[in-house]
């Protein structure tokens, strides 16, 4: 299911986002199960710029008892978080 | 809302013995063995575990020839491992060094290479931060990784890891070692003051006594629960761990400040009681966190304290309104140089002097100096200068900037400021122009030297600007060599080289930077020439700078 996500155009707006925002644009070994966080990719700082970019792009809001690691610490986490607020609304 | 007189005079009487700071995990062991002193993820560490475990790591050490008066490093994120390789390097009479996490590896370099620990004690993702380095800068004796990692590729090194060191619960006697209260204990970085951290050292006596002072103020007692979202490399968070260990009281330890909604529901269900943040750490709980929809689960919040820069009054009302109506809000103020904290701010009067930093903590002493060392009158401004038992030995291999602050009158603390007629204490600025970015000391000058490295500009000028949630941020006036330059290009040279928090949020081309009569850059001038850069971007665009 999820490796059927991997090539999608949600997955890639913020794959994209991450590489060329914390990134510098070399994708190195980030990878779609990747914790943003504990690898140091980004901070509070640049959690709230993904959460930003997320409300903007995607046209959701994010309540703040959603900020949870299983909703929003990988990529894969994002998407899946994403479709099923998405699908509710 | 705090504890009796009673109770807390009870629990003042565990000083009232010279004490090494590791004794005051043994006592808490030998009180209350089977409390909880330490939660972390799935883990619960009851104070005999702990003192066990801090036991076992103080016997390897021994083993593997360590000395008293060696120093260790302890490159570790917050975990039951990190608390118990301290009081073990503690325990074998060395000195510790907790080191920032969240340093690059040029960084860590810099201050191994200065430091030349004998050990080196790391979580694996740490140490591989070292590996380009660790045989040609600095030779330890021993690499112990703090977790589950594999030691990678060189094994010239001896080494081991925490699953060798503790492959029972067996409990171990402690260690009886001659150690003197004077002995050093640790050697802890500042942020970065002078362009450069400096290793602040400390002895045993200086930290209990601070941490004396603090649990006084606090009135904590072994009821006091403190979730910890604070780094233990930083010292104001390294004090959450002394003072809880000290009173017998539970540290709750939560690496994922950034998902606040997960430590809410931690703070609830451990029945937090004390909750300790900088100001970024507000700005952040306020801005985004179910803080305000939870507030009505929190019963047991006692208090939330807040160090490591001046938090905008805003925020401290915001803060006020979102905290339950029984939890005090406590403003603290210190320096890495006094252990952890020089004064606080009584929460009776946190409305009444909501801009002031309150008085001293107990056996401390400030006084307001002008340039030539004079006391001057209430209201006057001069430069904060601390005395007490919590004041440092002085900075590790820098005699100059030793002398520089420890003064015949105490430590020079580079805060400009005042006292009122009530006697508190206010803060109006730094004498030397330190930036605090979200609890971090950061000298422009060392932003200033990288971007002048990339070899791409004139000239520079980095200044602090207010951000509402790291309370500052530098930003950085360019004069460019070519017109071609790019704020990208800066931008990626500097996140190579610099923490985050360090990289200028904007790069601002300007055609030449304002000097005063001698030629010197005036800040003061840049400062106004930002603000009205700003206000012209902010007109034109509603989109960023950075970067650009």
């Amino acid at each position: 299911m999820l490796l059927r996500k991997l090539g999608t155009h949600m997955f890639d707006q913020i794959w994209h986002f991450i590489v060329s925002n914390f990134l510098f644009g070399d994708a190195g070994e980030l990878k779609a199960c990747t914790p943003l966080l504990e690898s140091g990719i980004i901070d509070s700082t640049g959690f709230l710029e993904i959460i930003e970019f997320l409300e903007s792009t995607f046209a959701i809001t994010i309540q703040d008892h959603e900020l949870l690691p299983q909703n929003l610490n990988t990529i894969e986490n994002i998407v899946r978080f994403i479709e099923h607020k998405k699908g509710r609304e | 809302m705090i504890a009796s007189d009673t109770t807390y005079r009870a629990i003042a009487s565990v000083f009232d013995v010279p004490v090494l700071l590791h004794e005051l995990l043994e006592q808490s062991a030998r009180t209350h063995p089977t409390k909880t002193a330490v939660i972390c993820g799935e883990e619960r560490a009851s104070y005999a575990l702990l003192n066990t475990l801090a036991n076992k790591f103080c016997n390897e050490l021994r083993t593997r020839g360590i000395q008293p008066g060696n120093i260790i490093a302890l490159i570790h994120e917050n975990s039951l491992e990190f608390i118990a390789a301290y009081f073990g390097i503690l325990k074998a009479g060395a000195i510790v060094a907790p080191l920032n996490t969240d340093s690059k590896p040029e960084s860590l370099q810099a201050i191994l290479t200065e430091l030349q620990p004998r050990a080196l004690i790391a979580s694996a993702k740490q140490l591989a931060k070292t590996e380009s380095f660790k045989e040609t800068v600095f030779s330890p004796m021993l690499v112990i990784i703090g977790d589950f990692g594999d030691f990678p590729n060189n094994k010239n090194i001896p080494h081991t890891t925490i699953r060798r060191i503790v492959t029972d619960w067996t409990p171990v006697n402690d260690p009886k070692i001659d150690i003197s209260p004077e002995a050093i204990a640790s050697i802890i970085y500042t942020s970065g003051s002078s362009g450069r951290p400096k290793g602040v050292i400390l002895t045993h006596n200086n930290i209990i006594a601070n941490t004396r002072s603090i649990c006084d103020c606090l009135k904590l007692s072994q009821n006091d629960v403190q979730m910890v979202v604070l780094p233990f490399y930083y010292v104001f968070g390294l004090s959450l761990l002394h003072t809880h260990i000290a009173i017998g009281g539970t540290l709750v330890l939560n690496n994922q400040f950034t998902f606040t909604g997960t430590v809410m529901q931690q703070m609830i269900n451990e029945h937090v009681t004390g909750f300790s943040g900088v100001p970024s750490t507000y700005a952040y709980l306020l801005h985004r966190s179910p803080l305000r929809e939870m507030r009505e689960h929190l019963p047991d919040l006692r208090y939330c304290s807040q160090a490591g820069g001046h938090m905008a009054n805003s925020l401290k009302l915001d803060l006020r309104s979102a905290l339950p109506d029984h939890t005090d809000i406590v403003i603290m103020y210190g320096a890495t140089e006094a252990s952890a904290r020089l004064t606080w701010l009584n929460p009776q009067n946190f409305l009444k002097k909501i801009d002031s930093i309150g008085k001293e903590i107990p056996d401390v002493v400030i006084k307001i100096l002008d340039d030539k060392g004079i006391e001057v009158g209430p209201g006057e401004i001069g430069e904060l200068v601390a005395d007490g038992p919590n004041i440092m030995q002085g900075y590790f291999k820098d005699p100059n900037g030793t002398s520089h602050v420890l003064t015949d009158n105490g430590y020079r603390t580079g805060d400009l400021g005042y006292r009122d007629t009530d006697g508190f204490l206010f803060v109006t600025g730094r004498r030397d122009n330190q930036l605090k970015i979200g609890g971090n000391r950061v000298d422009p000058q060392e932003i200033e030297d990288i971007i002048m490295e990339s070899g791409l500009m004139v000239e520079v000028a980095v200044i602090g600007v207010p951000d509402e949630i790291l309370g500052v941020v530098p930003i950085a006036l360019i004069v460019s060599k070519t017109r071609e330059t790019a704020g990208e290009d800066l931008f990626v040279f500097c996140s190579a080289r610099l923490p985050h928090y360090k990289v200028p949020r904007y790069f601002l081309p300007v055609a030449a930077l304002p000097k005063n009569g001698n030629g010197k850059i005036d800040k003061s001038e840049c400062m106004e020439m930002v603000m009205q850069l700003q206000k012209a971007h902010d007109a034109a665009s509603q989109t960023r700078y950075s970067h650009v």
